[in-house]
């Protein structure tokens, strides 16, 4: 069977691209394809895809596409921020002739990233909407048709509902959530400002205390949602959120807020640089997908809302107009929301990397390691690429035992010093001797019980594990299953991340992340910077 | 008949065509830089055919017809900007001495959502008369604007949980789109009181409106056409600027049910969108001069829901089965004039700018 191939040669982004297929789930993107090679040229009949992670459950559709247009879509997954970044660097012009992200919106405020886009033809819509457990919903006596984000808020500053929703820095549908809640808890009646923001920190503040839940992607979020248990409700598009029900059984009753919602549109946006082979094909292909039949395939396949009038939604997407919260016209209300979400609104992380120091890491290795932690350590870095602000940060290096603890606080007023200790402790990593990985994560997991005793356990906690090798030394993965086994519940609910990297065995990585709930990172033949970046979405 | 043998853009072209038969023999490329609401015109397998029949294949790029003047126009028989303000820019350039051509036009409307229209009709923003479109008093709503009225503080509208939030009309970006500079083109003309704006002292005094016109609707968009697929799928605010035409066109091809629950409000005070074709060749010229004068093109025309110039009776004859959504004769709205391409700059800019 064909494959499509979908894997981007650029290094620095392979690792979030390798993990980027989430969707709502239909299995139409999964498992094909991380072989392929991405399509280097531009060839006529084909074009090259800069696409959403969310949008692998379309592959049915431009399957169906191809053979009514005979236009091929080759897509290559990317967060929607990734995406802007790479549009505005010019990058995206040498490799794709088109993007399609959830919404163009935060692209414009990127003016180097706008000048390079062409047309864009909105293909279908889904609204960000909150997915609550039916239990929940009897709980609170809520009627879902007539709820508000101000009952919304009020329950989750009465410590009546708790939610996961993903990361603004990492997904769109995270930025999405973040301008509708900041529009809706600030009362602003129209487009957000950056007095409005300050406004409703407050506001925003009690109701992030209720996020028990971060992710880097929709996909990740269901899981982890579906694993814990803990989360009465999700954020997410209503998509994501009714695959979720048809996929997984999870019965989320689904709400769209009456006092207004943000929804993403769906543009297929044909780059300024695409040659006129390339611009046939989007016409044609921008045609099909706008046709009733394509339109239909599209609500009853991925549950997402038509564009074309004559078509009716899928009986499954509640009726009822919702008011559209308007997305900040400018960037520095935009970047500055996301700014206070990471620095000040969210609850803050806890998060030990323990980090393999063996003799073979030792070159190389050991300096694209320190790197990677360098690079979280700019004060310049954009939201989302930097340690933030009341972050503990962790180093807990090993080889054969735990080399050393070095644990740090990100504070605001010392943040400049925070940022450069742990970028020193990086720096003065040696490489020698062996690899006790199963030792070195219950080292792990005591400190952070006994972090949680003394400082506290409200914060976003994880564990990043990288290796670049086999266990050798210490205790044995049947050791580790039961000793995670014995844990109390609540540092059971700590994941373990760990990265693929050098010679590290995936089986037994793979086997980490399944048991602690956390999730797998590829940095094998990529860059070891992308993943430490990516994995900011889950911390 | 041996029509011409031009140089245009530095290549030289031949052409011969039989017009007994009315079939090129050979066909001369034409190559013009247009508006990009007209891509669908220029891409449509009849008029490629009409032109055909005339010995010209004309080619197309679209283009921001405000950014037209600031384009390398070399190699272009013509540009095709959808206002005459960017198009006068444009004529300095050319060598052609006859002049710009207008072959069509088309009034900017407002769409609403019927429940939108009926709230503000009985707010006295509007007047609606069943069975016709309406009429958006554009003095009344740049008031309302102007005191960041909500659709809460208007009479009818509790019974409308989408009806939240301060009142205004989607526009595209006016640094970047048409039909986002004509709406501040119209507007300024009323906040003006009633003249075009001509100089600083004007551009001045209407900015703080035009600003907030701007402000309030956050990100916008930069072409017309997203912005109304938006609103006919129901996401998005319930008032959205668009041509006439972009509703036309689906009119006139049969495809009202695309509409849902449309209602047109014409702004009492509006501004047209001319498509205006400066020709910079003598195949340019011939190109707008068939867009003016040739039966067939000026229906086709029609079939994009453009209003031909001059003659009206195409029009007319396809709007008569839609009266309900389309005002024929234009009753109750007064056309504004443009700005100039510079003054019109510096609305724009004003009215994006931060501060």
């Amino acid at each position: 069977m064909r494959t499509v191939p979908r894997i981007a040669a650029a290094a620095a982004l392979a690792g979030l691209l390798l993990t980027g297929c989430t969707g709502g789930g239909s299995g139409g993107g999964s498992g094909d394809g991380q072989g392929g090679q991405r399509t280097a040229r531009p060839q006529p009949g084909t074009l090259r895809v800069l696409a959403g992670s969310e949008l692998s459950d379309l592959e049915p559709v431009l399957k169906a596409a191809e053979k009514a247009t005979g236009v091929k879509v080759v897509p290559t997954y990317s967060g929607t921020l990734d995406a802007v970044q790479q549009i505005a660097s010019g990058q995206a012009d040498r490799s794709y002739d088109a993007v399609w992200l959830p919404s163009d919106d935060y692209l414009r405020l990127h003016p180097e990233a706008a000048r390079r886009i062409g047309s864009e033809t909105p293909v279908m819509t889904s609204p960000v909407a909150l997915g609550v457990r039916p239990e929940a919903v009897r709980r609170l006596g809520w009627d879902p048709g007539k709820v508000t984000w101000a009952q919304i808020g009020q329950a989750v500053t009465e410590g009546r509902l708790t939610y996961g929703m993903t990361d603004p820095a990492r997904s769109n549908s995270g930025y999405s959530a973040l301008v509708g809640l900041a529009s809706a808890l600030s009362g602003a009646q129209s487009a957000l400002t950056e007095q409005d923001v300050r406004h409703a920190a407050p506001a925003l503040k009690r109701f992030f205390a209720g996020q028990k839940l971060t992710s880097g992607s929709s996909g990740w979020l269901a899981q982890a949602y579906a694993r814990q248990g803990s989360v009465d409700a999700l954020i997410n598009y209503e998509s994501v959120l009714l695959s979720l029900n048809r996929d997984s059984h999870t019965d989320l009753t689904v709400i769209r807020p009456v006092d207004g919602v943000v929804t993403a549109d769906y543009p297929l946006t044909l780059l300024a640089s695409a040659g006129t082979d390339q611009r046939t094909a989007y016409t044609a292909l921008t045609r099909y997908l706008r046709s009733p039949g394509a339109q239909q395939a599209i609500t009853r396949q991925t549950l997402r809302r038509p564009v074309v009038a004559s078509v009716a939604p899928d009986p499954r997407l509640p009726a009822g107009r919702r008011r559209e919260l308007p997305f900040p016209g400018s960037r520095a209300v935009a970047d500055g929301l996301l700014d206070s979400y990471e620095n000040q609104l969210r609850r803050p992380s806890r998060t030990v990397y323990v980090l393999d120091t063996s003799g073979s890491m030792d070159g190389s290795r050991l300096s694209r390691l320190k790197t990677a932690l360098a690079g979280l350590t700019g004060t310049d870095a954009a939201p989302g690429e930097r340690f933030r602000d009341r972050e503990e940060v962790t180093l807990m290096p090993f080889a054969d035992t735990v080399k050393g603890v070095l644990g740090h606080t990100v504070e605001e007023g010392r943040r400049q010093q925070a940022l450069d200790a742990i970028r020193a402790d990086a720096d003065a990593l040696r490489a020698d001797g062996g690899t006790a990985i199963y030792s070195s994560l219950q080292e792990a997991y005591r400190y952070l019980g006994q972090r949680a005793d003394e400082a506290g356990g409200d914060r976003f906690t994880s564990i990043v594990l990288m290796t670049d090798g086999e266990n050798t030394a210490g205790e044995s993965a049947d050791d580790f299953n039961a000793f995670y086994a014995a844990l109390p519940a609540d540092q059971r609910s700590v994941p373990v991340f760990p990265i693929l990297f050098g010679d590290s065995d995936r089986a037994e990585l793979q086997h980490i992340a399944d048991l602690t709930g956390g999730r797998l990172f590829d940095a094998v033949g990529s860059s070891l910077s992308g993943a430490f970046e990516e994995i900011r979405g889950y911390q | 008949m041996a029509l011409a043998v031009l140089l245009a853009g530095g290549i030289m072209a031949a052409v011969l065509v039989d017009r007994d038969k009315g079939q090129s023999t050979a066909t001369t490329t034409v190559r013009g830089v247009i508006g990009s609401e007209k891509a669908d015109f220029f891409a449509d397998p009849d008029v490629v055919r009409a032109f055909a029949d005339h010995g010209l294949t004309v080619r197309t790029e679209t283009s921001g017809s405000w950014a037209m003047d600031s384009l390398d126009t070399s190699g272009y028989d013509f540009a095709f900007p959808s206002s005459s303000a960017p198009a006068d820019a444009l004529r300095s350039r050319s060598k052609d001495p006859g002049g710009p051509l207008r072959p069509f036009y088309s009034p900017l409307v407002v769409a609403a959502h019927r429940d939108a229209a009926e709230v503000l009709a009985a707010n006295g923003l509007a007047t609606l008369q069943s069975g016709q479109p309406g009429i958006l008093r554009m003095d009344a709503y740049l008031k309302a604007m102007q005191k960041n009225t909500t659709w809460q503080q208007l009479r009818g509208s509790a019974a409308h949980s989408e009806l939240t939030g301060t009142l205004f009309v989607t526009s595209t970006d006016p640094l970047s789109s048409n039909s986002g500079a004509l709406y501040l083109a119209a507007a300024s003309y009323v906040a003006n009181g009633g003249a075009v704006v001509a100089d600083s002292h004007g551009v001045a005094a209407t900015a703080p409106l035009l600003h907030k016109l701007i402000a309030v609707q956050g990100a916008q968009q930069s072409s017309s056409d997203a912005p109304f697929r938006d609103f006919l799928s129901g996401v998005g605010n319930p008032l959205v600027l668009v041509y006439e035409s972009q509703v036309a066109s689906l009119l006139v091809r049969h495809q009202a049910g695309e509409l849902g629950d449309l209602v047109l409000l014409y702004p009492d005070t509006t501004v047209s969108s001319d498509h205006t074709l400066v020709p910079f060749t003598g195949n340019g010229r011939r190109v707008g001069e068939l867009l003016r004068d040739d039966p067939r093109l000026r229906q086709l025309a029609v079939r994009y829901g453009f209003r031909p110039q001059g003659d009206t009776k195409e029009f007319n004859a396809a709007a008569a089965p839609y009266t309900a959504y389309l005002n024929q004769k234009l009753t109750g709205v007064r056309q504004a004039p443009v700005p100039t391409s510079a003054v019109m700059h510096e609305i724009a800019r004003r009215a994006r700018d931060e501060k």
